[in-house]
């Protein structure tokens, strides 16, 4: 019979099984690695059954030759006849009709293309395919969206080294993709929300910008995956205020000012959500009595504060036991403090845990030992230092996560605590929501780089506890967690493995060995230290091996000096 | 008519012989036929041949059997499986690829006997002949002449398409080509002693002059000894060949033939840390050999499916 698509025949030389087999590749025919190919086997009382697979490793050798200096008897002198033979191996996705049996030995090996390729893919079983990049062939490769949004399974996880801006880069693009194709992501895409955190550089705050970069050639790519390329379309920006800027409220940006919003809690809102614990995020911070006292204080913080009447956001610590109505804004007593800041909020903090006159109040002390109080005390002091400008009183400067479809939130420009505390700030409050309406849909999608910084293997943080309740509950409340790191051994467990969808890019030689990459094939592993920028390995459980895809150059803006002339359209014509 | 049998022992038993008599008569040898007077080394002349064909045969004996005679009783028999082929060496383009090659598979049987051998599978069918002595050495004689009849046979046809031709052991053949025979061991001295120190004295690519054996005979032919490579720590024979072509030759041709063999044959010789009867098993002959091995079949396989064949036939017949 002959075979139009026909690359070479299953090799006989050896074993072939339900996991894999060999082809000897055809003299005027070639396979690459990730290659799709289909075998057909008869089998006997059943037909013929389909085998599919993708090719792993790519092999030539001389046949004939014996000894290694044979090479140069075949191919200089010539005295040694011998015959090269190109081998493929390849790993089998799938069997089709299921019948598990292995590819027959002779058999034609051809290539998958057209709905061959997609059975290979398993993309004729997916619910709602997106197309995620291309593969070797140029042609889509699907992610099977039911395994994201939280319907079978949740959450992205991204590897690779830094340097190579390849996390991000995926992140968002994969999020382009699904706000830009609502034909695919169904009802999900509804009032779809995206929050990014900017952790590094300021790549991400040009994301509504177009690319000068971009190229006819990107563009088409991006048309094989279905999308129109443009900027993200609908994109607010915030960062934190610059320090010491007095009363004016500047955003603490290098490149970009315009249209970025400055973002600040109030007293109030520091103490009604909880924050106090954010300023503990420190992995060591657990193990002592620190965490007792930092939840008595935040007890009492709310049982205390009382709005002031004229000064929005400011809050009076008073004993409840006055016999007021504790919603009601209450007037400054003469020389009485005003929490205003953070640094106010210590201040009054420390008049009762460690007063200049006289012994602590146990009311919020919980009697602890005094080092207990001291150590507490200086962190405090410390996260004053570090983020006090987050905190300030005056109008609500909170982040507003409805404003646009995607939120920046630019926290690059603080300091580890700093940003762990909006990190945490922002995740309980999105959570929180969530919670409360106790619905998948609207989806949230949080975007978080160093990943490893927040939710790390070892140690213990509410951000943490944070990070591994929205990893193992955020699906069934739609959030979804795309998360990025450079090493995932270093990584909580529980984050990674809840993680349904598993990318990386190119990963440090002995990062790759270790079992986190359990999932990609020993030869993926071995190229996984050599993929280009742009080149991705991806696993998702809806198909048994790991794919390699590349994906397009974005068609928006990661520095300043990428972003178009305003004058002109750079996607006119395409 | 009787019942084959296949023996249970080793297919290859009793076989090691002298098949090409080289134990026979000394043959008669004129030494002087291009230098009359005093002897020495020759160098070789690579004329530039553009290609070398080199041709041999492999036998391998399949199955030992047994005819069970009614009236002669039990009759030697055996299968074996032969195989022709050559490899040709396009020194221009440095490769050497095998030409088409022939796979014969012979029955015989003592006596005067002949019996049918069942088809034991695809390409495993046997053509019955018979010997009439009843030594079993004379049936392994036969089937090794029937191989160096292919041999010459296929010689013969690369000849005549114009091809210089390299055939493994010596010639037998009256054809004036310029067929070569490679003979690579040393049993017959054919040189007087004085002579036969010029051979110790050969350096690579060098020969002695030629010399007529059998003059007179069936076969008579040049011969010529050169040395294939220096072996470090080897006796003074270590490297050296001979080489025979048909004396229907005039001498002038034979004596071109003979300096070109010294000269370009040496680049074929075989290293002894790969080959362990280097250098004289050529290269291409040592793979030529392995391919024709390989061809002719698992031996394993074919003894396995020739006992299942040959007793299905028996229950088959109710025997």
């Amino acid at each position: 019979m002959t075979r139009p698509h026909g690359v070479g025949r299953v090799l006989g030389t050896e074993h072939t099984n339900t996991r894999e087999f060999r082809v000897a590749i055809d003299d005027d025919e070639y396979l690459q690695l990730d290659d799709l190919v289909v075998v057909r086997t008869t089998v006997p009382k059943e037909g013929e059954v389909r085998t599919y697979g993708v090719v792993t490793e790519v092999e030539a050798i001389y046949e004939g030759a014996q000894f290694e200096s044979d090479t140069h008897r075949i191919a200089d002198e010539g005295i040694l006849p011998g015959a090269k033979v190109r081998s493929a191996r390849v790993a089998v996705t799938r069997l089709e009709p299921e019948l598990w049996v292995s590819a027959d030995p002779g058999e034609v090996v051809e290539r998958a293309t057209g709905t061959e390729r997609d059975k290979a893919l398993y993309v004729d079983e997916m619910g709602r395919p997106l197309p995620v990049g291309l593969g070797r062939d140029g042609e889509p490769v699907f992610v099977d969206l039911d395994f994201f949004d939280g319907r079978k399974g949740g959450h992205m996880s991204i590897s690779g080294i830094s340097g190579v801006a390849t996390k991000t880069s995926f992140a968002l693009f994969f999020l382009r993709l699904l706000s830009a194709r609502p034909d695919l992501v169904g009802d999900a895409a509804a009032n779809l929300r995206i929050l990014v955190f900017n952790v590094k550089g300021e790549d991400l705050l040009w994301l509504d910008k177009p690319n000068r970069h971009f190229t006819e050639d990107d563009a088409i790519a991006w048309a094989k995956l279905g999308v129109q390329p443009a900027p993200f379309p609908s994109v607010s920006l915030w960062a934190p205020p610059r320090r010491r800027s007095g009363d004016v409220v500047i955003p603490d940006t290098g490149g970009r000012q315009e249209g970025v919003a400055a973002f600040t809690w109030t007293p109030r809102e520091f103490i009604d959500e909880g924050l106090l614990r954010f300023l503990f995020t420190d992995a060591s911070d657990f193990r002592n009595q620190l965490a007792f006292v930092q939840e008595r204080v935040q007890a009492q913080l709310r049982r205390y504060a009382r709005d002031v009447e004229g000064m929005p956001g400011a809050v009076v610590l008073r004993d409840p036991g006055d016999g007021t109505d504790p919603r009601l804004p209450v007037k400054v007593h003469p020389g009485e403090p005003v929490v205003t800041d953070l640094g106010t909020l210590i201040e009054a903090i420390e008049a009762f845990l460690d007063p200049a006159d006289g012994e602590p109040d146990p009311r919020w002390s919980g009697r602890t030992q005094g080092g207990t109080i001291s150590a507490f005390l200086r962190r405090l002091h410390a996260a004053e230092h570090r983020l006090g400008h987050l905190i300030r009183a005056g109008e609500s400067r909170r982040i507003d996560r409805r404003a646009a479809q995607v939120t920046v939130v630019g926290i690059q420009s603080l300091h580890d605590l700093g940003q762990r505390f909006v990190v945490g700030a922002l995740l309980s409050e999105t959570f929180g929501e969530k919670e409360g309406t106790g619905r998948r849909l609207p989806l949230t999608v949080i975007v978080l780089d160093e990943l490893n910084k927040y939710a790390p293997r070892e140690g213990n943080s509410p951000l943490k506890e944070m990070l591994v309740d929205i990893a193992q509950r955020g699906r069934s409340l739609g959030v979804l967690l795309v998360g990025a790191q450079q090493t995932a051994s270093r990584v909580a467990p529980e984050v990674m493995e809840n993680a349904a969808i598993r990318v990386a890019g190119r990963l440090d030689a002995a990062e790759a060995e270790r079992s986190e990459y359990g999932w990609m094939l020993p030869s993926t592993r071995a190229r996984a230290r050599l993929l280009k920028p742009g080149t991705m390995v991806l696993s998702q459980p809806a198909i048994p091996v790991p794919l390699v895809l590349e994906f397009p150059f974005p068609p928006w803006a990661t520095r300043k000096e990428e972003v178009a002339d305003d004058g002109g359209d750079p996607f006119e014509g395409i | 008519m009787g019942q084959i049998y296949v023996e249970g022992w080793a297919p290859d038993y009793g076989s090691p012989m002298q098949t090409d008599g080289a134990l026979a008569e000394p043959e008669k040898v004129d030494e002087d036929v291009e230098v009359a007077g005093r002897w020495a080394p020759i160098v070789g002349v690579d004329d530039g041949v553009a290609e070398v064909v080199f041709v041999d045969g492999v036998r391998r004996v399949d199955a030992r059997l047994t005819l069970d005679d009614p009236t002669d009783g039990p009759i030697a028999g055996l299968c074996g499986t032969y195989a022709v082929g050559a490899v040709g060496w396009d020194r221009r383009a440095g490769r050497s690829t095998y030409l088409p090659s022939r796979v014969a598979r012979l029955a015989l049987f003592g006596s005067g006997k002949v019996a049918e051998v069942p088809v034991a599978g695809p390409r495993l069918a046997y053509r019955s002949e018979s010997v009439a002595e009843t030594d079993p050495a004379a049936l392994v004689q036969r089937f090794h002449g029937a191989m160096r009849k292919a041999e010459a046979a296929l010689s013969e046809e690369l000849v005549r398409s114009g091809r210089f031709v390299v055939a493994d052991g010596p010639i037998n053949d009256l054809s004036a080509t310029e067929k070569v025979g490679f003979i690579k061991s040393h049993r017959a001295p054919y040189l007087s002693s004085e002579r036969r120190a010029v051979v110790a004295r050969l350096a690579t690519g060098q020969r002695t002059p030629l010399f007529l054996i059998g003059a007179g005979g069936a076969y008579p032919r040049y011969s010529w000894y050169f040395r294939l490579a220096d072996v470090p720590r080897g006796h003074a024979w270590s490297g050296i060949a001979r080489a025979e072509v048909s004396s229907r030759l005039d001498l002038a041709t034979a004596k071109r033939v003979a300096d070109r063999v010294a000269a370009v044959l040496p680049a074929t010789a075989s290293q002894p840390h790969i080959e362990p009867r280097a250098p004289q098993n050529l290269v291409p002959i040592a793979a030529l050999e392995r391919e024709l091995r390989r061809l002719m079949g698992d031996p394993a396989f074919i003894y396995r499916a020739l006992r299942e064949a040959i007793m299905r036939d028996r229950i088959g017949s109710g025997r």
